[in-house]
């Protein structure tokens, strides 16, 4: 598949690939003297790893390989606890040089920043052009660490890679998609409005199949019936799916007789984060354009 | 009441009922009934309006008629076996169970939910019930005290949840989900579960309902009969508590309709256990089915779910309240010292404050490495003077303030089971902040502080002026608090059901979290609780008198309202000052008072000098088991404190009433 697509690049895009892949392995070569930084939100922590200015601590690491996945986290990533109860002693001992919060976690400042500056960093907010806070995201922590360069080939890759997932997924003509998590057998979660996977369907140009409204948050919940349609589309859920959840519903009728059931027009893709930046942006891309390749054929 | 009322009974009641859920039903199904009439049965193809209409919009009605029902009936059962107006699956605790079950299955073991959420749903319940039953049996299940017992019970399950969604921050909606039932449905297959489960439960009352019956006689009546009161009481209860995890199972905790319906059918006229049942089940169905088509065309036109229980609790919690006020208030057992008491030696004083020391300098040293290993600080003092200093000393002063608090309000109530928690103070606090998330915003740490106190002191005075009319009836003002915390629940049930991010941040305000207490702050404490224990020794006559009855207080010349409104300011005051360190349940206003009176103390000067020092010991133990039982993962004080003190305090209160 990456084959294929290789033609689809333009020569633009491709040279701001080839920046990023240059860059990143010589890491910390932009910056002479490595930063130590906490990040006590994910979506900061996602683009720290893309920028190669890896973060020394985190919250919830211990989850993080179950809901991002990728990257997988380096063996010393040291686990700082919930994000509404940092391990404030731990922190303190690793000495960071910058502590980065989002509004998600700014109860904690005011005890941060005994141990060290604190930065906080707006990670979700609506906005008119598809990623402008995931980009923006991106150049506020690249002028903060002092890794601008790599900020700007981040986002040139990113949208070199969006742009090639466009391009694959234009010969398709791939229905439109209703993207779901289940939260239990009779509820789930739709997601458009003003989220990160909405950024990146208008990125790629897919149409949603969930036209009723959503929440500031960009997402709507349900019941499952909000989801009945006669309209042929695509069901992408992401897991986890809870376990009892299909076997119910295939005692439904409302649910088994759907086209979209029906025709076996459902994918279950692999966790993305939600409140995540061009990282997650670019994962999510990735992951459902293989997936409408491979149903396609 | 009139002659023609009583022949009526409930009936007027449940025609206008019925009238308005009529009109509901019809505004609901109106657009796809013409629909569905209107097109070919096999028109071909999905017809997505006609499939929603029969598979979701018509099984969710029935299933809110069902569910209304079954919960109304197990209600009736309960508050006639108990004898007691406010008994119901809500206030006994036991929907809290079986949803607290279904939240930890959801974490811990999603399989289970696969082989059956009603087992599930039926053991959390079954636990939690009998420790209520358990909690008052010795007291003969007298109707204050079980609610008190009830709610203890409910909050414990609630800190319970909320540690699990805090843990599990990512599964928050799936945790909190169940907490406020949804009706949704797309099927008719849980429906038909349902009707067949609550059957069989109802055959199985069938043969007990002559015995029970017999029950209104009294139990020295009924024991004439040759009947085993105890024994009847826990089958009947069993069968109710199981009809209501049933349910719980099905479309989670639907609040209060199993309260609110048998009140309802019983002031209507309803007399007989039979007609109780039967009215029950009818204005607990129709006043279901009215919320849910309320919800159905309202949230129609809100971008945002609308859990169903969740409305209900808010509109069924201020019921509460008007209940409340046509019940004669109870003679609940003295906390004052018998005549002739004499406290135990002070020679134990010495060895109490020796433990605390040694406690504090054990909770200074030992902590946890970054590799997780035990570990004395050797050469890194800062961590002992900067985090564990200020965070030790604050839970210290909170839980002072919160005992000192218990230790008033429990003499001026004249009943044991009285704390902070339950007088609806931190509920208050809790709403206030809940509300200023949902309306301003974002506030900072101080904000929330200044609104929560601004909460608890704006219920404090809701109670007060509820109170006047009884001339601070003890047992109306406890009451009036559990309205007042049902209702803060409701609130953040919706707010954690939908998934709000901002939810996460008032579950971590609400979980008592002393990890980054500044110096300042913890020696702000320190003080308060100074202040309040000098408060409350210069107060000590009243708190020695008021426990022996007004009658008793009056004659030795107290000015009773006056006495009442100072102590009821002072533990409000005191409980208002821990709340930003300790966040609202934390059960210590409970728990501390009650070890001393295990010790042996009676005289208010031992008893709050003793209380304060015991708040402060569990604190600081509370605060050590956090920060290093699940290393690197730091656990909230406030939140640990709850879950080691209900226990704690079951144990206590079991004891005792062996004993006595």
């Amino acid at each position: 598949m990456r084959g294929k697509s290789k033609s689809f690049l333009t020569r633009r895009t491709l040279v701001g690939a080839m920046a990023w892949s240059a860059l990143v392995p010589g890491r910390g070569s932009a910056s002479p003297v490595a930063q130590r930084v906490a990040a006590l939100d994910w979506a900061i922590a996602e683009t720290l790893f893309a920028l190669g200015e890896p973060p020394i601590a985190l919250v919830a690491a211990s989850d993080w390989d179950r809901f991002v996945v990728e990257p997988r986290l380096p063996a010393g990533t040291v686990d700082i606890g919930i994000q509404q109860e940092v391990n404030f002693e731990l922190l303190a001992t690793l000495r960071p040089d910058l502590i980065l919060t989002s509004p998600f976690s700014q109860d904690q400042e005011p005890a941060l920043a005994r141990i060290g500056p604190v930065r906080r960093f707006i990670v979700f907010e609506p906005t008119e052009t598809p990623l402008e806070r995931p980009r923006a995201l991106t150049r506020e922590l690249g002028a903060l660490l002092k890794a601008e360069r790599q900020a700007e080939a981040l986002i040139a890759h990113t949208d070199a890679q969006l742009a090639a997932c466009r391009a694959r997924l234009a010969r398709l003509r791939p229905p439109p998609v209703l993207l779901v998590g289940f939260l239990d057998a009779r509820h789930v979660r739709a997601y458009g409005g003003v989220g990160l996977y909405q950024n990146v369907l208008d990125t790629l140009g897919l149409q949603n199949a969930w036209t009723k409204p959503s929440n500031a948050w960009g997402f709507a919940t349900t019941g499952i019936e909000g989801l009945a349609t006669e309209r042929d589309v695509r069901l992408v859920a992401f897991q986890p799916v809870p376990p009892d959840a299909l076997p119910t519903l295939a005692q439904s009728p409302l649910w088994r007789e759907l086209p979209f059931v029906k025709a076996g027009h459902m994918s279950i893709l692999p966790p993305v984060l939600m409140f995540g930046a061009l990282p997650a942006a670019l994962r999510f891309a990735r992951l459902i354009t293989s997936e409408l390749e491979r149903v396609a054929g | 009441m009139t002659d023609g009322k009583e022949k009526l009974g409930p009936a007027p009641l449940a025609l206008v009922l019925a009238l308005i859920a009529g009109a509901l039903v019809l505004a609901v199904v109106h657009e796809p009934l013409m629909a569905l009439l209107r097109t070919p049965r096999d028109a071909g193809g999905y017809d997505a309006g006609r499939m929603v209409f029969l598979y979701a919009t018509l099984p969710r009605l029935a299933m809110a008629v069902l569910c209304g029902a079954g919960l109304a009936v197990a209600g009736a059962i309960m508050q006639f076996v108990l004898r007691n107006p406010l008994a119901s699956p809500t206030t006994l605790g036991v929907e809290a169970g079986a949803r607290v079950a279904l939240a930890i299955a959801t974490v811990a073991a999603p399989g289970l939910l696969g082989l059956g959420r009603d087992l599930v749903a039926i053991s959390g319940s079954a636990i939690t019930t009998g420790l209520v039953f358990l909690l008052v049996r010795r007291r003969g299940f007298e109707p204050v005290a079980t609610v008190i017992a009830g709610l203890i019970v409910g909050l414990f399950c609630g800190a319970l949840a909320a540690l699990l969604g805090l843990v599990e921050a990512r599964q928050m909606t799936a945790v909190f989900l169940w907490g406020s039932g949804s009706l949704s449905q797309q099927s008719w297959v849980p429906f038909s579960g349902l009707a067949l489960r609550l059957g069989v439960a109802l055959l199985a009352l069938l043969p007990l309902l002559r015995a029970l019956a017999v029950l209104q006689l009294g139990d020295d009546g009924a024991r004439g009969l040759g009947l085993s009161v105890t024994r009847l009481r826990v089958v009947a209860i069993a069968i109710a508590s199981t009809m209501t995890a049933f349910v719980v199972s099905m479309v989670g905790v639907i609040g209060f309709v199993g309260l609110v319906a048998p009140a309802l059918a019983r002031l209507a006229g309803a007399r007989r256990l039979g007609e109780q049942l039967a009215w029950s089940a009818l204005l607990g169905a129709l006043i279901l089915l009215i919320t849910d088509a309320a919800v159905q065309l309202f949230a129609g036109q809100l971008s945002e779910f609308l859990p169903t229980g969740a409305v209900t609790a808010v509109l069924g919690s201020p019921l509460l309240l008007f209940l409340v006020r046509r019940m004669k208030p109870s003679v609940p057992p003295s906390v004052a010292a018998p005549p002739g008491w004499n406290d135990p030696p002070a020679a134990r004083a010495p060895v109490v404050l020796a433990g605390l020391g040694l406690l504090v300098v054990v909770a200074l040293l030992v902590g946890r490495g970054p590799t997780g290993d035990w570990s004395l600080p050797f050469g890194s003092w800062s961590a002992v003077a900067v985090w564990r200093l200020p965070r030790i000393l604050a839970s210290a002063a909170a839980g002072a303030l919160l005992a000192l608090s218990g230790v008033v309000l429990q003499r001026l109530t004249r009943n044991e089971l009285a704390s902070p928690e339950v007088l609806g103070v931190s509920a208050g606090a809790l709403l206030a902040v809940a509300l200023s998330l949902l309306i301003f915003g974002q506030l900072g740490a101080a904000g929330d502080a200044v609104t929560a106190v601004c909460g608890g002191m704006v219920v404090l005075l809701l109670i007060l002026a509820l109170g006047r009319r009884s001339g601070f009836a003890p047992d109306h003002m406890l009451l009036a608090g559990i309205a007042v915390s049902a209702l803060a629940d409701a609130l953040v049930g919706v707010l954690t059901a939908v998934g709000d991010p901002r939810a996460m941040r008032l579950l971590g305000w609400m979980s008592g979290s002393v990890a980054g207490v500044s110096l300042q702050a913890a020696v702000l404490t320190m003080l308060a609780a100074l202040v309040a224990l000098i408060a409350a020794l210069v107060l000590r006559r009243w708190l020695e008198i008021l426990p022996l009855g007004s009658e008793a207080a009056r004659a030795l010349g107290v000015n009773l309202p006056w006495a009442r409104l100072s102590l009821l300011l002072l533990a409000a005051l005191t409980s208002t000052a821990a709340m930003p360190i300790l966040g609202p349940v934390t059960f210590i206003g409970l728990v501390a008072p009650h070890i001393v009176m295990t010790l042996g103390l009676r005289q208010s000067r031992s008893v709050l000098y003793a209380a304060a020092g015991t708040g402060a010991a569990i604190m600081v133990g509370a605060d050590w088991l956090a920060r290093t039982v699940s290393f690197p993962l730091q656990l909230p004080t406030g939140l640990v404190a709850a879950l080691l003190g209900a226990p704690a305090l079951m144990l206590l209160l079991n004891r005792r009433g062996r004993r006595s």
